[in-house]
C-alpha cells in the first residue's frame, strides 16, 4: 500500500479527572504519516500540545503491539477504531483519509469511570477476577504436561478463550454496558480444563454475582462485542457461561 | 447462592424472560389457529363455539389466568432490565456504531415489546373484556343446542374501523421485529448455542416467528375489513 500523508480534525473528550465535567476539544493535526499507529498520532499532537505549554492528552498506553489491552480508545463511534480484530495500537493510520475528522471518546461504562481524559479506571474487571477467576492450587513444579490428557478441541476453546486481554472493548461496544463476553472468557478458560474443575461452580456464582454488584448491565444478546473484541472471542462462551450458571445455581449447595 | 438471589442475578432474570417468552412464543400458534376460524365462510358458527369452550372449559381458564401472569412477569422483569441497562452508560457516546456492530431488531427488544404492551391491553380491552363482562349478543346455530355469544359479530364490526385495523397491523409488525431477534435469543440465554443446531433456531425464529405467524395474524383484520 502506497505511503501518504495527511491531515486530521481531531475531536478528543478531554475531562480533568472523575467528578469534572469533561467536553469535547478539537484539535487539527498535520503531515500525519499512512504508516503510523493511531497511538503515534496522539504522540505527535501530545509533543505539540507540550511545547505550546498545553497539557497533553492522557490516554492509557503499554505494549503497542496488541497484546496489553490498555489503548481504551472509542474511535468514530467504534471501540478501538474501525478495524476488526485489532487494538488501537495496531489500528494504523491508513485506515482514515486527508481531511477527515476523527472523534475519539473514552470508554463509556458506569463501572469504568474516567480518570482523565481518554483514561478510565476498569478496576472492576480485577475485582470480578478476585471474586472466582482463578484456581487454588499449592505451589510448586509443574507436573508433566502428558499426566493431565486433555481433548485438543477443549484445550484450543480453552486457548480461544484465554486470549481475553481484559481491554473493555466488549463493555464498551455493548448497548448495555455489560461484561458478559469478558466474563465468559474467563469462566470459560477454566471450566474447559480439568485444573478449573475443584472451583468450578462457585466460580461462576460468585463471578457473576460480582458483575451484577459493578453495575454492568445485562446482555441482551446483540454481538455488538464479538464484532469489536480485539482478540475475536466468541458469542459461544456467553453461553457456555450461561450454561455454567445455569447448573451451578441448581445444584449448588451453598 | 439460594434460589431468590439466583433469580435476582442479571442471568436469573434473563432466565425468566426468556422462558416465559418462549412459553408466549408457543401461546401465539395455538391462538393464531383458533383465529383463523374468523375467516371459515360459517357466519361464525365454528368460531363462536371455539369462544365458548374456551371461555368456560377450567383448564383452558386456569391456563389463560396463568398466561395473563406470564405476559405480566415478562414485561415487568425485561422492562426492568432495560432500565438497568440504561443507567448502566450515565455518559452516553457522541457517536454511535448503528448497524455496524449489531443488528437494528436486536437493539429495539424493549421498544418494540412495548409496542405490544400497549397493543395487547387495547386487544383484551376490546375482545376478552367484552366477552367476559360486557353485554354480548347471542346467537343460537342450525344444529346448536343452546345461544352462543356472538364474539364473531363483534369482532366483524371492530375490523371495519379503519384506526383499529391499522392498529393490529402495526402491533403485528411489533410482533414479527420483536421475535426476529427474541426466540434465538431465548436459546442463547438459555445456552443453548450449537453448530448444528443454530441454523434451524435462526430459520424458526426468524421465518416462523418473526414472518409467518405475524403476517398470518395481521391477514385477518385485513381481510375482514377489504370484504
Amino acid at each position: 500500500m502506497e505511503h501518504y500523508n495527511m491531515n486530521l480534525t481531531l475531536k478528543v473528550w478531554r475531562q480533568k479527572n472523575t467528578d469534572a465535567q469533561g467536553k469535547f476539544e478539537t484539535y487539527p493535526v498535520s503531515g500525519i504519516s499512512s504508516e503510523m499507529s493511531f497511538l503515534e498520532m496522539f504522540d505527535v499532537l501530545n509533543e505539540r500540545l507540550i511545547n505550546e505549554g498545553k497539557e497533553p492528552i492522557a490516554f492509557d498506553h503499554d505494549c503497542r503491539e496488541g497484546i496489553c489491552g490498555a489503548c481504551s480508545m472509542h474511535i468514530n463511534g467504534r471501540a478501538h477504531g474501525p478495524w476488526a480484530g485489532t487494538t488501537t495500537c495496531q489500528l494504523h493510520m491508513r485506515a482514515f483519509k486527508d481531511g477527515d475528522t476523527v472523534t475519539v471518546e473514552p470508554w463509556r461504562a458506569g463501572a469504568f469511570p474516567v480518570v482523565k481524559d481518554l483514561t478510565v479506571d476498569r478496576g472492576a474487571f480485577d475485582r470480578i477476577i478476585e471474586a472466582g477467576g482463578y484456581i487454588s492450587v499449592n505451589t510448586g513444579n509443574a507436573q508433566d504436561a502428558n499426566c493431565l490428557p486433555i481433548n485438543k478441541d477443549d484445550a484450543d476453546a480453552a486457548f480461544a478463550a484465554a486470549a481475553c486481554i481484559g481491554c473493555g472493548a466488549c463493555v464498551a461496544a455493548c448497548k448495555n454496558s455489560s461484561a458478559m463476553l469478558f466474563l465468559s472468557a474467563k469462566v470459560s478458560q477454566l471450566s474447559l480444563l480439568p485444573q478449573g474443575q475443584p472451583e468450578r461452580k462457585s466460580r461462576a456464582l460468585n463471578m457473576v454475582a460480582q458483575m451484577d454488584k459493578e453495575l454492568f448491565g445485562s446482555c441482551t444478546n446483540t454481538g455488538a462485542c464479538e464484532a469489536e473484541c480485539p482478540k475475536e472471542i466468541s458469542l459461544t462462551n456467553i453461553a457456555r457461561l450461561n450454561r455454567e450458571f445455569i447448573s451451578a445455581g441448581f445444584t449448588y449447595e451453598k | 447462592m439460594n434460589w431468590s438471589q439466583f433469580f435476582n442475578t442479571s442471568i436469573g432474570k434473563k432466565l425468566l424472560v426468556g422462558a416465559t417468552g418462549l412459553f408466549l412464543c408457543s401461546f401465539i400458534i395455538v391462538h393464531l389457529a383458533g383465529n383463523f376460524q374468523l375467516l371459515k365462510n360459517d357466519e361464525g358458527a365454528a368460531f363462536n363455539a371455539y369462544a365458548a369452550f374456551m371461555g368456560h372449559n377450567s383448564l383452558i381458564q386456569f391456563i389463560a389466568w396463568g398466561l395473563k401472569i406470564i405476559i405480566i412477569v415478562h414485561a415487568v422483569i425485561a422492562l426492568q432490565l432495560t432500565f438497568r441497562n440504561r443507567a448502566a452508560r450515565p455518559v452516553k457516546y457522541a457517536i454511535n456504531p448503528g448497524n455496524q456492530t449489531s443488528s437494528w431488531f436486536s437493539r429495539q427488544m424493549a421498544i418494540m415489546g412495548s409496542i405490544l404492551l400497549i397493543f395487547l391491553i387495547i386487544h383484551l380491552a376490546d375482545f376478552w373484556w367484552k366477552f367476559h363482562y360486557g353485554d354480548v349478543p347471542t346467537r343460537t346455530y342450525e344444529g346448536g343446542i343452546e345461544p352462543l355469544k356472538d364474539l364473531y359479530t363483534i369482532v366483524n364490526s371492530a375490523f371495519k374501523v379503519e384506526w383499529l385495523v391499522a392498529l393490529y397491523v402495526i402491533g403485528m409488525i411489533g410482533l414479527s421485529f420483536h421475535l426476529v431477534h427474541g426466540f434465538k435469543s431465548a436459546f442463547q440465554t438459555f445456552g443453548l448455542n450449537h453448530v448444528k443446531y443454530n441454523g434451524l433456531i435462526n430459520f424458526v425464529g426468524v421465518w416462523l416467528f418473526g414472518i409467518a405467524i405475524p403476517v398470518g395474524y395481521a391477514i385477518i383484520p385485513l381481510v375482514i375489513y377489504f370484504k
